[in-house]
């Protein structure tokens, strides 16, 4: 209709076209000016930033006293000896793997169930709770349930079992803070997970009723598979989102303590360069995880595009 | 309601014991803030209160200047979502609607923002708030003042103005906007910014309300970049921070209470606007898991 009159007009006066797709393009970029703005400023600059920090040896702020250090700060991060790759960078995997892996089954239960019951907005906002509430309040919470004279433990003795130190027992506080983390994201990989059930067409239950199966066989040969391209999202992003969350550490646990039995990579690299300033040894370690990170996105972004040319 | 499968009274036992397990948390949350001295920290561990008594709450006003945190937490959250919502419908709108060279480039550009991991651009963007250019006291080349732009609350703004994801967002909606519509203003003399403010924006109301709703409690519950811009200056400090600092001068066995009594303050005016747009809020993340 209108882009006929529009093609006859281009057909009719070319040059005042070209003009026009000029005009076009200056209006373009006015209206991409603040986002490139702040893109250069808050996101090009700080990266170039980060690499140039990994490479170099200074503390404190005058831009002058920097050094060349080579990879000085990736031997001194990741030598053995360190407390860096271990138990540090293996804290952090822990941490992330088992609260994906604690969110993803629990998630995946809870929205095949859902998806069966009346109300399922009502418990679909209850299970999202959590991701409004902010890391203070969660942490904090969830610190006070632990206690010894918490809800967890005052359970716990009326089913007649000792007091555990969730958070003063090392090898008790990652798996206390590994809970909490999965506890919060559950509800996000519930609605993700909701929409991919919706997703899969009826008729495949209703054919599968037919022939009999119960519904534990049509979760496992039906459900599970067709849910895997949702299923996956889910697992990669927490996954990702794990690796360098810790803010809920630095509430639960002030230091990462016990004796850095929750310490993450990420907030020692908080720690290193805010607390004791080494810029250096401190952007080193972020450039390690963020390798880690790109390593998984890319991995993600290639079983993507390998599944788009399986079904196209 | 789907019919398949014979066990409902399963799925209602898994869903109701997930759903006490989501929900005990803010109900102990609520309970502890109401307890008192001797209530509190005592074994064996009871859920209720004694009574309903208000001591924490007005405790946690009086600790923690409340209206100052509050203050601060809405200048911040506030600033930050207009500004997300306007710079992602601009650009989301020229990279929807404009043709023009590099419109592919910039858009995948966008994309690889949503990448880049916030943990790795903190101590930089640290560094370059300190040594912002004529700000807090700095020469033009950012160098000899006391702090530079950390010591201002333009300092938890200003990194969080514009959202890759955001115009991601915009852009996906309005791409499905008719080209018709545009066209037909265009030859009614209509230049592009007025197309924009006129025709798209009022179009674009559902998205904004999502995108709106996410900036919101994501701006309004941040944490770490607060926490870390405030430790030199402490009138900088938003609802979460305050209330996080609160235990470090206070004893602890005391504190816990008032820190609940605070949280539940703090949580409240989130959970409203959450409950009230719930539907949006939900859409936005599925959105977000779809793309």
């Amino acid at each position: 209709m209108t882009s006929a009159v529009g093609r006859v007009g281009t057909l009719a006066v070319p040059a005042r076209r070209v003009g026009k797709l000029q005009r076009e393009g200056r209006a373009a970029y006015l209206f991409l000016a603040p986002a490139l703005v702040f893109f250069c400023v808050f996101l090009i600059l700080p990266f170039i930033f980060a690499i140039v920090l990994a490479f170099s040896d200074w503390g404190g702020f005058d831009l002058g006293t920097l050094k060349w250090a080579g990879t000085a700060n990736f031997g001194d991060v990741l030598s053995f000896d360190g407390t860096f790759v271990k138990p540090i960078l293996v804290n952090t995997l822990l941490f992330a793997f088992g609260s994906v892996f604690l969110a993803t089954f629990g998630s995946v239960l809870v929205a095949y169930c859902i998806d069966r019951l009346a109300f399922q907005g009502f418990w679909r906002v209850l299970y999202f709770l959590p991701v409004v509430a902010t890391v203070v309040a969660i942490g904090n919470v969830w610190k006070m349930m632990y206690q010894p004279a918490g809800l967890i433990n005052g359970v716990l003795n009326k089913l007649g079992v000792n007091s555990i130190g969730f958070l003063s027992d090392a090898s008790y506080a990652l798996p206390s803070v590994t809970v909490v983390q999965a506890w919060a994201s559950i509800g996000g990989a519930v609605l993700i997970l909701t929409a991919g059930l919706k997703a899969i067409p009826e008729m495949y239950y209703e054919a599968a009723e037919v022939d009999g199966a119960n519904s534990w066989h049509m979760f496992w040969s039906i459900t599970l598979p067709l849910l895997r391209p949702a299923l996956l999202f889910v697992l990669i992003t927490q996954f990702i989102g794990g690796l360098q969350s810790f803010a809920l550490i630095i509430v639960m646990t002030g230091d990462g303590g016990p004796v850095n039995a929750t310490n993450v990579a990420a907030f020692e690299m908080y720690q290193r360069a805010f607390k004791y300033g080494a810029w250096g040894t401190a952007s080193a370690m972020a450039m390690v995880l963020f390798v880690i990170i790109l390593a998984i996105t890319l991995l993600q972004l290639w079983i993507a595009r390998r599944r788009g040319e399986e079904t196209s | 309601m789907r019919r398949h499968g014979k066990f409902p009274w399963f799925a209602y036992l898994v869903v109701i014991l997930g759903g006490v397990a989501m929900v005990m948390p803010f109900l102990d949350m609520v309970m502890s803030s109401f307890k008192g001295a001797g209530e509190y920290g005592v074994i064996p561990y009871k859920l209720l209160p004694e009574s309903l008594n208000l001591n924490n709450y007005r405790e946690a006003f009086s600790q923690l200047e409340l209206p100052r945190l509050f203050r601060n937490s809405v200048i911040v959250t506030v600033s930050v979502t207009v500004s997300v919502l306007i710079t992602s419908a601009l650009a989301g709108y020229a990279l929807a609607k404009l043709r023009f060279r590099g419109r592919a480039v910039i858009f995948r550009f966008i994309l690889a923002t949503m990448m880049l991991p916030p943990f790795l651009l903190l101590i930089p963007t640290f560094l370059i708030m300190l040594n912002w250019p004529l700000a807090g006291g700095n020469d033009f080349l950012g160098r000899g003042g006391d702090g530079g732009l950390t010591t201002s609350l333009l300092a938890l703004i200003l990194p969080f103005t514009v959202s890759g994801f955001g115009i991601f967002l915009m852009r996906q909606f309005m791409i499905s906007l008719p080209d018709e519509m545009l066209e037909a203003a265009k030859i009614d003399g209509a230049n592009q910014w007025q197309i924009w403010r006129l025709i798209v924006l009022p179009q674009t109301k559902p998205v904004a309300i999502t995108l709106g709703l996410i900036t919101f409690i994501g701006t309004w519950n941040e944490y770490i970049w607060t926490l870390l811009i405030s430790s030199s200056d402490p009138s900088l400090q938003t609802l979460p921070v305050g209330i996080q600092l609160l235990q470090s001068f206070l004893d602890p066995d005391r504190t816990m209470p008032i820190v609940m009594a605070g949280l539940v303050i703090s949580t409240l005016p989130v959970l409203v606007v959450f409950l009230v747009f719930q539907k949006y809020y939900v859409r936005g993340v599925v959105l977000s898991g779809l793309k």
